[in-house]
């Protein structure tokens, strides 16, 4: 059996890609090793009657190109523009919620400090002037870094112009902030510590990093401006959209179908092997596989083109991200605010805590206080729950993925309590609702979603692990140097999280 | 400062010159007496002894070694018999020579590889999907060089005649002064010889049996001075002197291909992936920059350059290292990287890297030779190598 | 009027300000050089603060001063002598240490200890960091270009940079590129697997930066010290002959056989702006002096901040000012000792000590030194460069006995009581120093004569360094080049015509390498050909 086109791994990039590539009448097979297909993104039930509305919580990345070219939304897909309001609750004190609209957020943050509530409009005005230079950053492939002919050459000047742009004053600021850290970017702007630990967080997903190390602001930056999408029910409604596109267009999918080995000749892409030894043809592969595995797990080293093991070993993918689902049979209440619902809640009041609960990360170490990013996906969707009950995505940070003494039953108990433990200094009634949980440590995920270190983004999003040098300069375009293989992971440019733009752009790059 | 080697307690008490130097981290004699000849003749006429424990040893173990040892070499050592030694290029993936050595396949799936520099991190680092062991060696092992016309018979007194069935490039486990060993029929000399591979306990006894053994066959211990007059006649190239190790270039024009040093015939081009193949391939098809070539500096030229200031003709008595340029009508067309007079021969030889087309024998070129501080042109023609062979290498 | 009118005056004798002075000097100009303090040289200096024991008291090692100043400014004719460190000494408590020797393999033998693997490894990343620092070397002798501008004297200046680039291969370029946005331990993690040898040169990383090895942006700065040089030898650290001071004096007498007019203990107190000109100095005593250029040799904080008056200058730029970022991070230790203090590990006073030794014994104990610092302490257990300059340099201490040189990070300026408790917390910091060395070397403690401790507030006090940093400002990727000290004014120039910054604060940055000085007076004397 041959295909124009196979996809290895049917989690939302790959199911992304394949939808984008059928469209363009090729005959496109998606092997899935997993059961079902969604990867990270799937929603997953934890507890009977609870589900997740997927591993990764946060919709907001999802690109609107790619909800409108792949017609999503006729395949179900319901979204509502972005308005986040994140809470941050207090021990003490009223908390702090973040509203999306930054006008009522000055309100909140004014309760905390009249200064950071009236610069806190400027700091989103600088953002959205910035906005439109990084999306389009963010929305294209990465230019090459050996740029050879003019075309290419052009691509550069066009970029560099498009910086000049924002202007003498700008572009030196964004040159500048690039390399902060956020805790000192956010220093310059803001006095509070609970709206500086609140905004920082984004930046520091899946990280190998702390609010205090060097290049956060830029990761933060990026976050931001490409917030565009929140889509109900979460990562598991998009995958069911994509799902849905695919099956439309005609896109094979198997589950359970494990590749073993990608298959080269002589540089040029074959086909798969999957694990039971069965070969499928194809002259083109796209990998939404981490590019650690892609390359030094499904292809024989000998095939491997010149000087692309190295650095690919090389490739950071330590995971610091923990994941714990609780199912609670009442509402998940504040103490700051009581008698409310917030479905996404970040709980760590200071950058200290936060940088404290990195530093574990890097002794291999469990964090005393580790930061919780929370979302209560049943609120918005109250499907994902028996009625009056709520499902609780807590995403953990930060969480080594090679625990010193690895990961026993002592130590995972260890995670939770710590966890709950924070949680119960906000929300002291939500322990005794619980009725069931479930914990996933990185090497939970490891195993699970098959992501090399349980890291989520498939590599760590550092300054030398992204744009043109993600995953590596040459197959930092989607094509790699074998012939007709694709990467279209989130081990690509832009990265990792919702937002489909990997899949998308790889699936233009596909010829 | 360098080590001692498992040797050295001997080779020290005889070195009467006390020249040493320092060869990969050891103590390496240059002659132990202040000039080489006898040691040369030694090698030429009887035997020669050399410590040639500095060589850097590995050894690949494991399921995968024939595959991985393929990959990481020129040869294709797949079809190696056991018992079988070969002698291949190491690249990198740009096709340029990192080391040059031996491959001796010890069992089914164990092979001893050797280095002129190190090479452990090499084979580690291109290890990855392959099960194979890599294990340095280059301490426990200690090695001897027996080498010249009646190596063969010094060793028969000590291992029996069975030695005489050793087939060139072929390998024997074998027993000296109750020391369990190895011998390949190999060697840097171009000449009969072996080498014996010991393990570093059994160093001294294998010495004092050999020397005792070899002392009616005229057997001398031997320093890398005459080592270096021999393997020239050989046509031999060392490396940091011939060629340079890859990685440790910094600008590309250092480094050089197996085709563009000789050493193409250790190439295996058409078979299963290996590091460089790529690149092999292409400049196989394209042709390659540059050659290495043989050359015999004309001795009558020679004379006459001395005669216009009334001077003798004089060369050192060792060999030289230092690279000077090559001439062709007039443009400079590569560079002599080691020459040195040939005791046997009666010729000035020279080893030679020049432009591709310059390689054919019988061209004529032109060397640069300093005379009273004067650089003048000698010439010099190209010939085959090895400039000494002789049939009893083989046989 | 005549002779209080210069050329040019430069506020500081430090070594950038003396090498600035120096140039101006050689080019005809008549130059006056103003330091604060009794002796030249800023933080290079050398004080005998116990009788027969001469400390090198701020700054105790060279590599990184230009070749070609020391050419130029033939700085060996005025005294400076640089003896060269052969080794560096990683102590170990329960192990050998680590010893890097000047001979290739008998470092390998030692690696190979620790991991064969990096032993082999190891001489390739040298040869690697030759090749970059060899990329990097043009630049450093550039006035950095202004990317947003259109002039074509400074597109002329862009495309150079380009053709750099463009002339590097594809490896060398994400080389770069990692270079700049690594950590020091990620970097070499791409390199070698033994932890004793990451955190031993992982150090190189953090020195000067209130940093960690972990830290983003800190592969550079192990880079930057690997462009040291002495006698074209990359990497090569040395000591000057006499102690640091001699560098100093060496530049200065130099500076003063060309022309330069120098005073000492004489402060500035202000820099006069007429119409938005500097016009000259006004001295502490309420002296002025008049020049076309003036030179700030001090930090970017205290140009702008404590010498010019706030009207001469917009709010913007001052704003820009006060985020560059100074963090002084390190303290320093000089012991004078009665004898040779052993190390457990490797005992005597063999080629093993005459070199730097490192209190690095992993990456943990490094990144914990920089964690305490992160949270407004000083590291209980710090990382220590100590070099006992004695050894190799007898004119520094009485026969027999020994000046040590400890520099120490961290010692955090911004202690969390307040950089003023500093004084009241600065001995207890020496303690935690000595304490730590002493696990090393249990003899120490006996053999100590007499120590001086310096905190960064003290290096505040006594040098004027800003928050006692001996880079003046953080090299930080967002602070190095055309940003140092800020985007819109990094070309030496200032906001405030014929006002000038000639040392560390501006492109390229710390260490004892005279660049940032020679780099301002080829720009200003540019500027007068125009003019």
């Amino acid at each position: 059996m041959s295909y124009d086109l196979i996809i290895i791994g049917a989690g939302h990039n790959g199911l992304t890609a394949a939808a984008a590539q059928a469209a363009r009448r090729r005959k496109v097979l998606v092997l899935e090793a997993r059961a079902e297909p969604g990867g990270l993104a799937a929603g997953l039930e934890f507890h009977p009657g609870f589900r997740t509305s997927g591993v990764l919580h946060d919709s907001s990345g999802l690109r609107s190109s790619v909800i409108t070219s792949l017609g999503l939304e006729s395949h179900g897909l319901r979204r509502r523009p972005i308005s986040t309001s994140v809470f941050a609750p207090q021990a003490e004190g009223p908390g702090l919620l973040l509203h999306g609209e930054p006008s009522r957020a000055a309100e909140e943050i004014a309760v905390h400090s009249t200064v950071d509530a009236e610069r806190y409009g400027r700091f989103c005005e600088f953002q959205k002037k910035i906005g439109p230079y990084l999306r389009n950053l963010l929305n294209t492939a990465p230019p090459d870094i050996s740029p050879r002919g003019f075309g290419q050459f052009w691509d550069l000047f066009r970029r560099g112009m498009g910086l000049r742009r924002l202007g003498r004053e700008d572009m030196f600021e964004c040159l500048r902030i690039g390399p902060l850290s956020v805790s000192d970017w956010l220093g310059e702007w803001f006095e509070s510590d609970l709206l500086k630990a609140n905004l920082a967080a984004p930046a520091l997903l899946g990280t190998w990093a702390g609010p205090r190390s060097a290049g956060t602001a830029a990761l933060l930056l990026m976050h931001q401006s490409v917030a565009e999408n929140e889509v109900i029910g979460g990562p598991a409604a998009l995958v069911r959209a994509l799902n849905a596109a695919c099956e439309a267009r005609g896109v094979e999918l198997r589950c359970g179908a494990r590749v073993a080995r990608i298959l080269v000749d002589a540089s040029k892409v074959k086909g798969v092997e999957l694990a039971d030894g069965q070969v499928i043809d194809s002259t083109r592969v796209a990998s939404a596989v981490d590019p650690r595995q892609t390359f030094l797990d499904l292809i024989d080293p000998r095939e491997l083109p010149l000087g692309l093991a190295e650095p690919i070993s090389n490739w950071r993918c330590r995971g610091t991200t923990a994941k714990i689902h609780l199912a609670l049979d009442g509402p998940l209440e504040f103490s700051s605010r009581p008698g409310q619902s917030f479905d996404a809640v970040r709980i760590g009041e200071d950058l200290t805590g936060i940088e404290r609960a990195f530093d574990a990360v890097k002794y291999r170490r469990l964090p005393e206080a580790p930061h919780l990013d929370i979302r209560v996906p049943s609120l918005l969707d109250p499907g994902l729950a028996p009625d009056g009950m709520q499902v609780v995505s807590i995403q953990v940070h930060f969480v080594p993925y090679d625990l010193d003494g690895g990961w026993t039953d002592d130590r995972r108990a260890d995670l939770i309590e710590s966890s709950l433990a924070q949680l119960s200094k906000v929300a002291p009634s939500c322990r005794d609702r619980i009725v069931g949980h479930q914990l996933l440590t990185p090497v939970d995920l490891e195993r699970d979603f098959g992501t090399s270190g349980g890291h989520i983004h498939h590599g760590e999003q550092a300054l030398d692990q992204l744009l043109s040098l993600r995953p590596q300069a040459r197959c930092a375009r989607y094509a790699t140097p074998i012939s007709g293989l694709y990467l279209c992971g989130s081990g690509s440019h832009p990265g990792g999280g919702i937002s489909s733009a990997p899949g998308m752009l790889a699936a233009q790059a596909i010829r | 400062m360098p080590l001692p080697s498992p040797f050295h307690e001997r080779t020290a008490s005889l070195c009467e010159s006390l020249k040493f130097k320092s060869w990969a981290g050891y103590f390496a004699v240059c002659s132990y007496e202040s000039h080489p000849d006898p040691e040369y003749f030694a090698f030429r006429n009887s035997a020669g002894l050399l410590d040639i424990t500095p060589l850097f040893k590995y050894e690949l173990s494991g399921e995968d070694s024939a595959a991985f040892v393929s990959y990481m070499a020129t040869r294709d050592v797949s079809a190696l018999k056991i018992g079988r030694v070969t002698y291949s290029c190491f690249c990198d993936q740009r096709g340029k020579v990192i080391d040059d050595g031996t491959i001796s396949r010890l069992d089914e799936q164990r092979f001893r590889v050797t280095t002129g520099s190190p090479a452990y991190a090499w084979f580690l680092q291109n290890s990855r999907g392959f099960q194979v062991e890599v294990e340095d060696v280059s301490e426990s092992i200690a090695a001897l060089a027996i080498q010249g016309p009646n190596s063969r018979r010094i060793l028969a007194e000590l291992v029996g005649p069975g030695i005489e069935d050793l087939r060139f490039f072929g390998l024997v486990a074998a027993r000296i002064a109750g020391v369990e060993v190895e011998i390949t029929r190999t060697g840097y000399t171009g000449d009969l010889g072996f080498e014996v591979w010991i393990p570093r306990d059994g160093a001294l006894s294998v010495w004092d049996a050999v020397m005792a053994a070899g002392k009616a066959h005229g057997i001398m211990p031997v320093g890398l001075d005459a080592l270096d007059i021999v393997r020239i006649e050989a046509g031999f190239l060392l490396q940091d002197v011939d060629y340079f190790s890859a990685p440790r270039c910094i600008i590309e024009s250092r480094k050089s291909t197996p085709y563009e040093i000789g050493l193409g015939w250790t190439v295996a081009l058409d078979r299963s992936p290996f590091i460089g193949q790529k690149a092999l391939r292409e400049e196989k098809q394209r042709g390659s920059d540059w050659g290495f070539v043989g050359l015999e500096i004309s001795w009558e030229g020679i004379e006459e350059i001395y005669t216009e200031y009334g001077l003798p003709p004089s060369l050192p008595t060792q060999a030289c290292r230092m690279a000077v340029p090559v001439y062709s009508t007039g443009r400079q067309v590569g560079q002599v990287t080691s020459s040195t007079w040939s005791p046997i021969l009666k010729k000035y030889l020279a080893l030679a890297t020049v432009e591709a087309k310059q390689v054919e024998i019988g061209n004529q070129l032109r060397v640069e030779h300093t005379v009273e501080y004067e650089r003048m042109r000698v010439l010099a023609t190209v010939v085959e190598r090895p400039f000494y062979d002789p049939e009893r290498k083989r046989t | 009027m005549s002779d209080r009118s210069y050329d040019s005056i430069v506020i500081g004798g430090g070594h950038n300000g003396l090498v600035c002075a120096a140039y101006l000097a050689r080019a005809g100009q008549k130059v006056l050089v103003l330091e604060r303090r009794h002796v030249l040289g800023g933080a290079a200096v050398t004080e005998e603060l116990y009788p027969g024991f001469k400390y090198s008291v701020c700054s105790y090692v060279v590599s990184l001063l230009r070749p070609e100043i020391i050419r130029d400014l033939q700085l060996p004719k005025y005294g400076l002598e640089i003896l060269p460190l052969e080794c560096s000494f990683t102590p170990e408590l329960d192990g050998p240490g680590l010893v890097r020797w000047p001979d290739a393999d008998k470092t390998r033998r030692e690696i190979a200890r620790l991991s064969k693997r990096d032993s082999e490894v190891y001489p390739l990343f040298g040869r690697e960091m030759a090749k970059v620092g060899r990329m990097v070397k043009p630049i450093l002798e550039m006035v950095p270009p202004d990317p947003t501008s259109l002039n074509p004297a400074n597109l002329m200046e862009m495309l150079k940079l380009g053709r750099l680039f463009g002339r590097l291969s594809e490896e060398e370029r994400i080389l770069q590129a990692k270079m700049f946005t690594m950590s020091a331990i990620d970097f070499l993690d791409e390199w070698f697997e033994s932890d004793l040898l990451k955190a031993t040169m992982g150090v190189s990383g953090i020195i000067g930066t209130f940093q960690g090895v972990r830290s983003p942006g800190t592969a550079y700065v192990l880079m930057h010290h690997y462009m040291g040089e002495i006698d074209g030898a990359f990497r090569a650290w040395g000591i000057s002959k006499g102690g640091t001071g001699m560098i100093s004096q060496a530049i200065a007498e130099s500076a003063k056989n060309l022309g330069a007019e120098i005073r000492t203990e004489a402060g500035v107190a202000q820099i006069m702006v007429r119409a938005g000109r500097a016009k000259g100095v006004v001295l502490e005593d309420g002296t002025e002096l008049t020049a076309r250029h003036v030179i700030s040799g001090v930090d970017p904080h205290r140009t702008f901040l404590g010498l010019c008056e706030a009207g001469d200058l917009d709010a913007e730029f001052l704003a820009s000012i006060k985020k560059f970022k100074m963090r002084g991070s390190s303290g320093k230790v000089n012991l004078a000792l009665d004898r040779f203090p052993e190390f457990t590990c490797r005992p005597g006073d063999g080629m093993h000590v005459r070199g730097d030794l490192a209190i690095a014994p992993s990456v943990d104990y490094l990144e914990r030194a920089f964690d305490d610092a992160k949270y407004g302490d000083f590291s209980r257990r710090p990382f220590m460069n100590v070099v006992i300059p004695s050894l190799l340099d007898p004119s520094v201490a009485p026969p027999g006995k020994h000046v040590m040189s400890i520099f120490v990070q961290y010692a955090p300026y911004a202690i969390k009581e307040g950089p003023e408790a500093w004084p009241e917390r600065r001995e207890a910091f020496g303690d935690a120093v000595i304490e730590t060395l002493a696990e090393y070397c249990p003899d120490l403690e006996s053999s100590i004569l007499h120590r001086q401790v310096l905190s960064p507030w003290d290096i505040e006090q006594q040098m004027g360094l800003t928050e006692g940093n001996i880079f003046h400002g953080e090299l930080s990727l967002e602070q190095l080049f055309f940003m140092r000290p800020t985007p819109l004014w990094a070309r030496y120039q200032t906001p405030i015509r014929g006002l000038w910054m000639c040392a560390s604060g501006t492109h390229p940055g710390g260490g004892i390498m005279g660049a940032s000085g020679a780099n301002a007076a080829r720009r200003i004397l540019k500027s007068r050909v125009r003019a």
